[in-house]
């Protein structure tokens, strides 16, 4: 199984932030989520955050390759197998942040064993498990030396409403909030899942195109283009969403309402808002939509990555949005539950423990596990792509191209 | 007919004292930098501001705990059925199955639930809360539970015991004789953030 094509600069190091995220891990196990930033107003941050933001980049790319089969357009056929790969891959890394996120992790199977059928959060284990199989059995079975057609086609035909569902849910947990007012919308699927398009296949665009300058996986360049030509229009969908969105909270002007769209229209939440808007839709749209453009690999990965970025944007301002103000605002506020005992203890103030309104910036231990996360994923699916994409096989067939596997 | 505990506060009466905050945090052992049970101001951005422009003034206050919601939004979001509603209507917490995910604290509408981010801070350093409150660890959610350690053996919660101007009333909202009934039908209890839908049982007499 161990093979020396496997050991390689890039392998080794995301092999060693991985290992620094894990490193990172452990701290957080000994210290307590006290050495994260988030605190009782905001109680969820980074870990939340890129949850939402993989389980979309998973959805996406599965929603596009399952499609090509149950609607036979067999263009697409060709990445359907990377994609799987990846969809597959960005689940895992999504589990693995749900995991570092909770408090108790050693309690981890009370999920199972003590389900509570009303949390959203339950529908989740359920459907991400159910999504979970279906790819790793779709992938098997395209894999195989000869696929069986059939199951291929009624696998494809499982897993597109499955990865809908899986980033539906994922959107659920936040949109049935009735104590959140910047989640509480019945748009809140939907938008989900229009991001997850246009985020996912944005990523798929940068992996086919690394695929092909990095290894023996070859997608042609029309395919590409059609892609980025799709991008475009999934990018249209989710800003429609966003701005049909804002509309309907913003018209009735309401007080309250009005203070977390402040928030994200011209207060802290700005930056990644009109971020989104601008870098991650309107310059990556105006690229793609000129064909010539999507010729171009430099400007289609550019475009792509900017999608990437701005849906990872959305993520965030979307989630600190309701956060960030507790509905009943009154001082001296909320107890945020951090406590560290002063060296003046007893001499001089004791620590404001207090806020109205919350705040958050993710510390280095965030960072570094967030970091080491997407480095474990990068891993699996480089491993995948030697193991699925380009075996071994090919690879001494075509001398030419074997070297250039093992170079990546 | 079920019981249904709620409480009734009678902000009137209520002077700002922060006793309750205090009985709370040491009856029911609440560590350093978090408290079950705060008062508070209704007025501008500090602590005991008065409502209004001079000379119209007046000091107003909120204090605030658990709603125990009769459709609480904690309650449903829990993936493990940590925190549940007892048959008696109070919303609990079982500290030993939470995992610590703090949906729940992403559901509540009024920010009462409070989480263990680090190893239970205590000053003085020993358990000071009483001897049968559920002990709570790092990495899990808690709040207020109408003190389940002394209403369970038919006592008040501290919080309605301690209150030196008694504003507070505890007992059964189902029943129409019981004092919380009658309150707040001759009264006209309010509760918070009534139009969320969570129906409150702790009631508030304005």
């Amino acid at each position: 199984m161990f093979n020396k094509r496997y050991v390689n600069p890039w392998t080794i190091i995301l092999t060693i932030l991985s290992l620094v995220g894990l490193g990172a891990w452990v701290y957080q196990l000994t210290h307590g989520l006290i050495a994260t930033g988030m605190r009782n107003i905001v109680s969820w941050g980074l870990y939340i955050t890129f949850f939402m933001f993989f389980v979309g980049l998973s959805a996406g790319g599965l929603i596009v390759s399952s499609s090509a089969t149950v609607f036979n357009i067999k263009e697409f056929k060709p990445v359907a197998k990377p994609a799987v790969l990846l969809s597959i891959t960005c689940i895992i890394v999504a589990t693995l942040l749900i995991f570092v996120d909770i408090g108790r992790p050693d309690r981890i199977l009370n999920l199972v064993f003590h389900p509570q059928f009303d949390s959203p959060l339950t529908w989740d284990v359920v459907v991400i498990t159910l999504y979970l199989a279906t790819s790793l059995v779709y992938l098997y079975n395209m894999t195989r030396a000869e696929p069986n057609q059939r199951n291929v086609k009624v696998l494809s035909a499982i897993a597109l409403p499955v990865a809908i569902l899986v980033h539906s849910v994922t959107a659920w947990i936040f949109g049935l909030q009735i104590a959140r007012p910047t989640w509480h919308s019945a748009l809140m699927a939907p938008l989900f899942v229009a991001s997850a398009l246009d985020s996912g296949l944005a990523l798929l665009l940068i992996v086919l195109i690394g695929l092909n300058k990095f290894t023996s996986f070859k997608v042609e360049k029309k395919l590409i283009s059609t892609l980025g030509g799709l991008l475009a229009v999934f990018i249209a969908v989710d800003v429609y969403f966003v701005f049909s969105e804002i509309l309907t909270a913003l018209y009735p002007g309401e007080e309250q309402l009005m203070g977390y769209l402040t928030l994200m229209l011209s207060g802290s939440l700005a930056p990644f808002f009109w971020g989104e808007i601008i870098l991650g839709a309107v310059v990556p749209f105006l690229i793609l939509v000129v064909p010539k453009n999507r010729m171009k690999s430099s400007l289609m990965v550019l475009a792509s990555a900017l999608v990437v970025v701005g849906v990872l944007f959305k993520r965030i301002w979307l989630l600190f949005s309701s956060l960030l103000l507790p509905l009943i605002g009154l001082a001296p506020g909320v107890t945020l539950g951090a406590y560290q005992m002063p060296q003046t203890f007893g001499k001089a103030a004791t620590p404001g423990i207090w806020d109205t309104v919350g705040s958050y910036a993710p510390t280095w231990v965030e960072l570094a596990i967030v970091v080491g996360v997407c480095a474990f994923g990068a891993l699996i699916f480089t491993v995948g792509t030697y193991f699925f994409l380009t075996p071994v096989q090919t690879a001494e067939a075509l001398p030419k191209q074997g070297g250039a596997v093992s170079a990546t | 007919m079920t019981k249904k505990y709620g409480m009734v506060i009678d902000l009137k009466r209520c002077i700002g004292c922060h006793t309750c905050e205090i009985a709370c945090k040491l009856e029911n052992d609440v560590p350093m930098g978090m408290y079950w049970n705060r008062i508070l101001t209704e007025g501008g951005k500090y602590m005991d501001t008065p409502k209004g422009e001079y000379p119209n003034v007046q000091r107003g206050y909120l204090p605030l705990a658990c709603q125990h919601c009769e459709n609480a939004p904690c309650v449903k979001v829990c993936p493990v059925a940590a925190t549940y509603k007892s048959e008696d209507g109070r919303v609990l917490i079982n500290y030993e199955r939470c995992i610590g995910c703090r949906y729940c604290m992403a559901a509540c509408p009024y920010n009462v639930r409070v989480f263990n981010w680090q190893e239970p801070v205590r000053i003085p350093d020993f358990d000071y809360g009483s001897a049968d409150t559920p002990k709570r660890k790092r990495g899990v959610v808690e709040k207020c539970s109408f003190c389940e350690q002394r209403v369970n053996k038919g006592e008040q919660p501290f919080c309605v015991e301690v209150c030196p101007a008694r504003a507070r009333h505890f007992g059964d909202l189902n029943d129409p004789t019981s004092e919380v009934a009658q309150l707040v039908r001759a009264r006209k209890g309010e509760q918070l953030l009534e139009n969320r839908g969570t129906k409150p049982q702790v009631y508030f007499l304005r």
